[in-house]
């Protein structure tokens, strides 16, 4: 994440005229982030509210959000890669040939005026979903995105920034990051933190059987992964920590309940643009919180003797007691 | 019996985290959540303090917390290449106990952002 061009949703609601929703459903997924944060807010630099801004929704497929947009660019499956590319490449006022546009499911004309509008814009912002990071080229495809937003500074304010979902998916992002210095796909069996996705990350690593024991927490793998990764959870013991009995707590030989984030736990949670915000739990819940519930675990496996052969247990990351 | 309206409440079903949630409460269950849209409302409806599952299941049965606590520490102790994976729906708080659990058992940790 080191690098990217970014702002917060704060900086958006109140400047930016020029909206790219690029791979992502918020009408249906991030329902309030038109109204909060986007298209309908006035503002101090946009008085005029929706009529001062223009949204762009980049999909595949005419979603609800589409409603929404001044201008839907529907592209071909698996081609929002060349597209960035071409962007990035007639932005600059590189040759593309139109076999080459026509590609993406795109006309010339209708890539020109996109460019033209970007550059016309005061603060143009390029909000990237799901479609774009978890469909072929994966975080390639984020990276391009990331970079044409970095280029697009050569001729205005531009930033980017990825609809997160998941609740607080980006504070795991931003505890990893702080903690080990990588953001996800991290081992530890040298003693210090590694990353390297495609080798660490779960899906991989489950396919292949990496892994002997999997410690599930907050997540439901069980109803989401490829059904080898499943096979593999229910081979090897699993240990579940969810507020209900999942999917994978069934094919797993530990579940503990726990109390639900936010509802009858307290503590912080990232929002997408990276700023934490406190929890304010309403209810009192029969069951513990995660924390308690993995502190508990780490004392308890802390007291067993460690196995490397001199017994000692170097700890990278201090967070016991 | 009146409500308790907690005002400002944070929603966090899904990455905008909105902090403007107004949540009329009781003891059990959350009544009505003001400014949460669809989604945010089934979130903060469908949880209650009900007791609604057992504490602890280990190998299918019912079981307490410290025999749970206890059979997990045992499972992840005795693995070569335990996997910490997960820390969605969870606070920064245990996010960072799950860092620490994976670095004590040299293991691999890992989130949904992977996938």
């Amino acid at each position: 994440m080191g690098g990217k061009v970014t702002c917060t949703l704060g900086e958006v609601k109140q400047r930016a005229d020029f909206i790219i929703y690029w791979g992502g459903n918020p009408a249906e997924c991030h329902p309030r982030h038109f109204t909060k944060y986007t298209i309908m807010q006035k503002s101090r630099f946009l008085p005029r509210g929706r009529k001062d801004r223009t949204m762009v929704l980049v999909d595949i497929r005419e979603t609800k959000s589409a409603k929404a947009a001044d201008i839907f660019l529907q592209i071909r499956p698996g081609k929002d890669f060349e597209l960035i590319t071409i962007l990035r490449a007639l932005i600059k006022g590189q040759p593309v040939a139109d076999e080459q546009i026509a590609e993406t499911g795109l006309s010339r004309a209708v890539v020109d005026d996109l460019i033209a509008r970007m550059k016309r814009a005061k603060f143009g912002c390029m909000f990237f979903g799901m479609g774009l990071s978890m469909t072929r080229g994966k975080h390639m495809n984020s990276a391009a995105l990331l970079c044409l937003a970095a280029e697009m500074n050569a001729f205005t304010k531009f930033v980017a920034m990825p609809m997160r979902g998941h609740g607080n998916v980006t504070g795991a992002d931003v505890i990893m990051r702080w903690q080990t210095g990588f953001p996800f796909g991290i081992s530890f069996n040298r003693g210090y933190p590694r990353y390297n996705p495609g080798e660490f990350s779960t899906v991989d690593v489950l396919v292949r059987g990496d892994c002997d024991a999997a410690f599930i927490i907050g997540a439901d793998p069980g109803a989401t992964m490829p059904q080898p990764a499943i096979d593999h959870l229910a081979r090897i013991p699993t240990i579940v920590l969810d507020p209900h009995v999942t999917h994978t707590s069934r094919i797993a030989r530990v579940h503990i309940t726990t109390a639900p984030q936010g509802i009858a736990a307290p503590g912080t949670a990232y929002r997408m643009d990276e700023l934490p915000m406190p929890l304010k739990p309403a209810l009192k819940s029969p069951y513990p919180s995660d924390e308690e519930v993995v502190r508990r675990i780490n004392e308890a496996i802390a007291r067993k003797p460690f196995w490397l052969p001199d017994g000692r247990q170097p700890q990278m990351v201090a967070t016991l007691g | 019996m009146s409500l308790q309206v907690i005002e400002n409440a944070t929603c966090t079903f899904c990455g905008c985290v909105c902090d403007d949630i107004q949540l009329h409460h009781d003891d059990m269950r959350i009544h009505k959540a003001n400014h949460a849209c669809v989604l945010g409302t089934a979130w903060f409806l469908n949880h209650t303090a009900e007791k609604k599952y057992p504490v602890a299941l280990v190998d299918g049965r019912e079981a307490t917390l410290d025999e749970a606590i206890e059979a997990a520490a045992t499972h992840l102790h005795a693995a070569d290449m335990p996997l910490v994976y997960g820390m969605s729906n969870t606070t920064c708080e245990a996010q960072k106990q799950c860092v620490a659990l994976a670095d004590q058992l040299g293991g691999l940790l890992d989130s949904h952002t992977s996938l």
